[in-house]
Order: C-alpha cells, then sequence, then structure tokens
C-alpha cells in the first residue's frame, strides 16, 4: 500500500513535468530586478537601432526568422528619412534555447539592448511567455517594446498586466500591433451569427488561452441574439471526448465552439463529432484551430478560425510590401511578417519623430511618447494604439475548411 | 434512457482500452512487484508502430474483404510484436540490473525511460497529434434504440479475448506456470530449474505486446494518436490495474471496465474538467475500504 502510495506521488511529480514539456506554458512569472541603466541621448551623427527579439532557431524558426525579415525590411526603408547624420539599424537576437523559445533567454537579449544607448525601441518577441517576461524589464528601463504577434491578453488590459509594469506603473512601454486572443472570440461570434446560427454549444480546454476565448464568444454570441446552449471544460490528458460529445449532440447545437489548440483536444473533438453524428454541425475556433487540417484532414471540413492578424496577402494595402519582401528575400511573407513590418515602422517613425524634436538628440522616453501617439498607415491598416497600448482598429481574418485544406473567407474589423 | 445507454456503451468502450493496458501492468508488477511506468508509452509506440505499417503497406482510407483482414492482421500483430521486443529492451536495459536494488530505483529508472519513449516518439512523429487512417469500417448497430459502432464490439471483443487468452496462458502452459512460480518466490523458483531471466522477459514481451494490441486499437478508434496520449491513458489504466487489485488478472479487466464506465458517466453528468476528478476520488474511496482493490484478495492467483 505504502508503494502505491509512493508509485502515485511519483506519478503526479511526473504529470507535473510532462505537462510543461508537451505545453508552451502561457504563464510564466519571472521576478526582475529594475534595470536602473539610464543611459544618455546619443547624439548626432550615430547610429541608432531597433533590437529584434524573436525565435531564430528551432521549432519556431520558421515563423521566427519571416518576422524578423519583415522588421528589417521596415528598417531599410526607413534608412531614407533618417535625418542626416543618422543611421538607422536593426539588431536581432535569438530567443530560443535548445529549440524553443525561451523566457529567460528574452530577458537577457532585452537587457543587452537596454545597456546598449544606441538601442532606441524593441520590436518583439513572438510569444506571449516570453513578452511577460520581458515586459516588466523593458518597463523599468523606460524602453519602447512593440509586439508584431503576442495575442495573450494580460499583457496589457487587468490586473496581471498592472503587475508587469509595477517598476514604472504610470509608464505603459509595451505596445503591439497585433488583436488580443479573447477578439478572436468575439469575431466568431460576429461570423456565426451572419451565418445564422442561433445554438451554440461552447467547450474550452480549461487553459488561460482557451478559456477567455471562449469567455468572449459565449458573451458576444449571447448580446447578439444567439443561445448558448451549454459550456462545458475538458479534462487534461484525455484522449476520449465522446462522452462530452453525446451530451453535445442531446443538445442539439448549430455550432460547435472550441476554446483551445488543436493538441488539448481541438482536433480530437473535431474527430469524433463525426463517430457520434455530429459530423454536419459546424465548428469553430480562434487561432488554435489553424492546424486542424493536420490531425483531422477532411473532417476538418465545415469548421471555421480566426487569425488575430489580417490576412496581408489579401489586403490592398499590404501589396507593395508583399512585393518589396518577395523580391528582397526571394520568398512569400509568413503569417507575422507584415506584423513584424509594421511593427519596425511604428518604432523607426517614433524615433525619426523624437530626434527631430529634439534637434538632433535621440532619447528612449520621447520614444515611447511618440509611439503612443502614432497614427501610421501601415500594410496591415492605420495604427494607432489605446491607453494600454492595444490596437484601437483590429482586423482579424476568417479562415474556414474545405477539401482537408484552409482557405481564407475575409477579414473582420472589429467595432470597440 | 437513451443518453444512458449511449454512454454506457462509450464507456465500455474506453475501458477495453484501459483494461488492455492495464493487463501490461498488473502483469509487470504480479512477477516482479515493478510499476512499469514506461507502459503507457509503449501503448503510445504501439499506435505509431501501427501507423507506420499502415502508411509502409500505403494504407490511407478504409478497407474492406481480404484486404481489410490482412493488412489489420499485419498492423496488429507488427505493432504488438515490436512493442513486444521494445519491452524486453526496457527490461534488459533498465531494470534487470536493479532487480534487487531497492524498489525505488527501478521505479525511477522507469520514468526515465518514460521520459525517453515521450522523447523519442515526439521527434520520431513530430509534436503535433498525427491523423491515423480510418481502416476499419465502422457501420452502427443499433441496440435498444441507440446507435453503436461496429468498431466499438470489436474493442471490447478484442480486450475479453486477449485477457482469457492470458489466464489459460498462465494457468494451463509451462511457460505460464513458471511465471507464476516465478511470482511466487522467485529463489524457489531458480532453485527448481527455472530460468527466472527468460520468465522475467516472456513477461515483458506479453504485456508490451498487450499495450501494443490496445496502441493498435487507439489508432484506429480514435483515427489519431499523439506522443503524449500514452501518460494520461497510462496512468488511468494503472489506475485501473490497482483498483481491480494489482497483479491480479481478471482485476485488470474490470477496473479497466469501471474506470472507463465511471469517466464517460461523470463526464455526462459533471461536466468533462470533473471526470479525471470522479474517477481518482472512486479509486481513494475504493482503496479505502479495500486497500488490495476489488478482487484483489486472491493473492495466490498472482499471475
Amino acid at each position: 500500500m505504502r508503494l502505491i502510495l509512493a508509485t502515485v506521488a511519483l506519478a503526479a511529480l511526473a504529470a507535473c513535468s510532462g505537462a510543461n514539456n508537451a505545453s508552451t506554458s502561457k504563464n510564466t512569472t519571472t521576478t526582475t530586478t529594475a534595470v536602473t541603466a539610464a543611459p544618455s541621448p546619443v547624439p548626432s551623427g550615430q547610429v541608432v537601432k531597433i533590437g529584434i527579439d524573436l525565435p531564430l532557431s528551432g521549432g519556431d524558426a520558421s515563423v521566427g526568422i519571416s518576422t524578423e525579415q519583415g522588421a528589417l525590411l521596415a528598417v531599410d526603408e526607413a534608412q531614407k528619412e533618417m535625418p542626416r547624420g543618422f543611421t538607422l539599424q536593426g539588431e536581432a537576437l535569438d530567443d530560443s534555447v535548445q529549440g524553443v523559445h525561451n523566457p529567460e533567454q528574452g530577458v537577457s537579449n532585452v537587457r543587452s539592448f537596454i545597456s546598449d544607448a544606441a538601442v532606441l525601441a524593441v520590436v518583439g518577441p513572438y510569444n506571449s511567455n516570453v513578452a511577460r517576461a520581458e515586459i516588466p524589464v523593458t518597463n523599468a528601463a523606460g524602453l519602447a517594446q512593440i509586439g508584431p504577434s503576442v495575442v495573450a491578453d494580460n499583457l496589457t488590459i487587468g490586473p496581471d498586466a498592472a503587475q508587469l509594469r509595477r517598476a514604472n506603473p504610470s509608464l505603459n512601454t509595451f505596445f503591439r500591433v497585433c488583436t488580443t486572443d479573447s477578439r478572436q472570440g468575439s469575431a466568431l461570434a460576429q461570423f456565426a451569427r451572419s451565418l445564422g446560427f442561433k445554438r451554440a454549444y461552447i467547450i474550452d480546454d480549461n487553459e488561460t488561452y482557451g478559456l477567455d476565448l471562449a469567455d468572449r464568444f459565449e458573451k458576444d454570441f449571447a448580446n447578439d441574439g444567439g443561445s448558448v446552449l451549454a459550456r462545458d471544460h475538458l479534462a487534461k490528458n484525455t484522449q476520449d471526448f465522446k462522452s462530452l460529445l453525446l451530451k453535445v449532440l442531446a443538445a442539439k447545437p448549430d455550432v460547435v465552439f472550441f476554446g483551445g489548440v488543436t493538441s488539448t483536444g481541438g482536433g480530437l473533438i473535431r474527430k469524433q463529432m463525426f463517430s457520434v453524428g455530429l459530423g454536419k454541425i459546424a465548428y469553430m475556433g480562434g487561432d488554435g484551430l489553424a492546424d486542424l487540417a493536420t490531425v483531422a484532414a477532411g473532417q476538418a471540413d465545415g469548421s471555421y478560425y480566426t487569425l488575430a492578424a489580417p490576412n496581408a496577402e489579401k489586403l490592398p494595402a499590404a501589396q507593395a510590401f508583399v512585393k518589396a519582401y518577395r523580391t528582397k528575400y526571394n520568398a512569400d511573407i509568413g503569417p507575422y511578417s507584415a506584423n513584424a513590418y509594421a511593427a519596425a515602422q511604428v518604432a523607426a517613425a517614433a524615433i525619426i519623430r523624437a530626434i527631430k524634436n529634439a534637434h538632433g538628440e535621440a532619447e528612449r522616453a520621447a520614444v515611447v511618447a511618440n509611439v503612443a501617439s502614432t497614427k501610421l498607415e501601415t500594410p496591415i491598416g492605420p495604427i494607432s494604439f489605446d491607453k494600454y497600448g492595444d490596437v484601437t482598429n483590429p482586423v482579424l481574418s476568417l479562415y474556414g475548411f474545405k477539401n482537408g485544406q484552409s482557405y481564407f473567407i475575409r477579414q473582420i474589423q472589429l467595432k470597440l | 434512457m437513451h443518453e444512458f445507454l449511449a454512454q454506457l456503451f462509450n464507456g465500455i468502450a474506453l475501458g477495453g482500452i484501459y483494461a488492455l493496458i492495464a493487463l501490461g501492468y498488473t502483469m509487470v508488477y504480479g512477477i516482479i512487484g515493478l510499476i512499469n511506468f514506461a507502459h503507457g508509452d509503449v501503448y503510445t509506440l504501439g499506435s505509431f508502430f501501427a501507423l507506420t505499417i499502415f502508411t509502409a503497406l500505403g494504407v490511407s482510407g478504409e478497407l474492406h474483404g481480404v484486404a481489410l483482414i490482412v493488412d489489420v492482421a499485419i498492423a496488429l500483430i507488427g505493432a504488438a510484436l515490436l512493442c513486444g521486443i521494445v519491452g524486453v529492451l526496457i527490461e534488459r536495459l533498465a531494470y534487470r540490473r536493479l532487480r534487487n536494488a531497492p524498489r525505488l530505483a527501478p521505479l525511477i529508472t522507469a520514468i526515465g525511460i518514460s521520459f525517453i519513449l515521450e522523447n523519442a516518439m515526439q521527434i520520431w512523429k513530430g509534436p503535433a497529434p498525427v491523423p491515423f487512417p480510418a481502416v476499419v469500417p465502422n457501420p452502427s448497430i443499433v441496440i435498444a434504440g441507440v446507435a453503436v459502432g461496429a468498431q466499438q464490439f470489436l474493442l471490447v471483443g478484442l480486450a475479453v479475448v486477449m485477457m482469457v487468452a492470458l489466464q489459460l496462458f498462465i494457468h494451463n502452459t509451462r511457460l505460464g506456470r513458471a511465471m507464476r512460480a516465478t511470482a511466487e518466490d522467485r529463489d524457489a523458483a531458480q532453485l527448481m530449474g527455472i530460468n527466472i531471466n527468460k520468465t522475467i522477459m516472456l513477461t515483458f514481451l506479453i504485456g508490451s505486446a498487450l499495450a501494443g494490441v490496445a496502441g493498435f486499437v487507439s489508432g484506429v478508434y480514435y483515427q489519431s494518436t499523439w506522443f503524449f496520449n500514452g501518460f494520461g491513458a497510462g496512468l488511468k489504466a494503472f489506475t485501473a490495474a490497482v483498483l481491480g487489485g494489482i497483479g491480479n488478472i481478471a482485476g485488470a479487466m474490470l477496473g479497466g471496465f469501471v474506470i472507463g464506465i465511471i469517466e464517460s458517466f461523470a463526464t455526462w453528468k459533471f461536466g468533462g474538467q470533473w471526470s479525471n476528478v470522479t474517477v481518482f476520488a472512486i479509486l481513494i474511496l475504493v482503496l479505502v475500504f479495500r486497500p488490495s482493490g476489488l478482487l484483489g484478495e486472491a493473492v495466490y492467483e498472482r499471475a
């Protein structure tokens, strides 16, 4: 008996570490000491830099590098607008350790940007958990940071975000050109109602991302006249969702909404919908379902998902960027290339204004203020920020599946 | 009533998979008193092997007639055999030298092997869930108004056949008798001329082959597999073995079905996030009142 208890305890231990291995943890908290470096202004006739922190090796490299290239392209193009005597450079650092984006490495990269007086703004990181570790550091240093792709809600809004800004509570230094996780829920609710769906059954994977997304969908779908039949949460490490889906079947929904990602149940739920007789019912979720077809193949048909960014390939305003990117890198843009380009554009514009206003000196504080008051046309639309650092005109893109392939449906502009 | 039956049938099918995995846990524990925590990952490995064999055979969709029987037999036996070999290798590498070490040592190596297998599988087929072809047709059979897939019958049938075959093997063959003797008293068995190493190897071969069968079945049934599946399923199956009375073959089977059914009903009545809580709460209750599990009294019957 004692042996059994011991082994169960060990198994629980293994469970903790195993779960950490499997999912990219979205809630890494890192205590950071305030950085008190107060670099002197960059004098005229010097190099100024935009630091770029992204995962550039390992599993995230494919998206990381196309994101980096988007940012570097904007830096290149901003060069000709720089005041005389100033050169703008992009300096990229990799936040991957052993192939995985790493919050500690991100912090170390940001610290090295902070200690280099020439760095006036940072573009990045790619991942929300890295951002969570970095924001307190850039906030303490008063260095502007613009995220191209970090979509976790609580980086900008709410008590968690306030906690990230504790070193300098009155100063917001973190901005993002993408929208947030949960706004995908709003976009999906709007789309579901536009398809005439009235009865939604909502399931989430009980993780931060999935819960936020499902909460927002639930609220907006109900406000928009739809009826939410029930809300269910999944248990971890489960393969069998048929019991749950039998319950869903009995509730007779028009649409099943899933808050979560393919690997926490999103893929299996779609497949198992077919085995309980729900195969003809529509299935929806956020960007976590973007890779649904890799698991469900043809059974993904009839499913929809959003990305928290516009589809730059299809945006009229982005065509020049798409072409320039192709010319320079001889490759198609990646999912967040346009966002990174826009983020670097925002940073460069703020730096240029700061130098001009200070008559040839560039200060980090002025750059932060300029970013906050940005009004800029970018390939992904006009960008301006609210007081939390979120974009005021979020555009998302909507996709569906046909013959086991994802296809673009349209952009959704959210009314806030 | 309709939903009750639908949930019951679903729970039985789910339990069938747990039962198949639990058989391996219980056998190994019965013979050498070791909880083989790598067993759940051998189960996942079974589905990976089956998938690889199907891919090699060029199977990507539903099969019929002779092709169905031949290809399924090749994949099933292949997966079982390969898993059996992996099981034997694990025993040879990680457990044999620790056989006389304190019990915690092989337990830790088992967890180590589990992580090694998980990561190897992640490298092999990637970190995301992998689709498995829908090989076996699944026509519905209507029982009391509830449509039950033919696969559910096959799954449960296979689990029961495996258990009965295992019982017969252990009680009616020379090798089975050697296994029982080893379980009862290793030293005495050795003195009577039983080759202990061979007997334990055989135990791992059979137990891991059964996990391979379970992996095959889960691949066919869920049409998907994932390198991390074995962790959750293995823990549940281990629970099933303990609930039924670890070391007892019929108990593992019973425990598997009981846990499958509880999980199904808990999801239905309390919601998905409570299914694990309910399963483990019932496990605790059973162990408090019957510390050796539901069928655990019959110690002399230890596999």
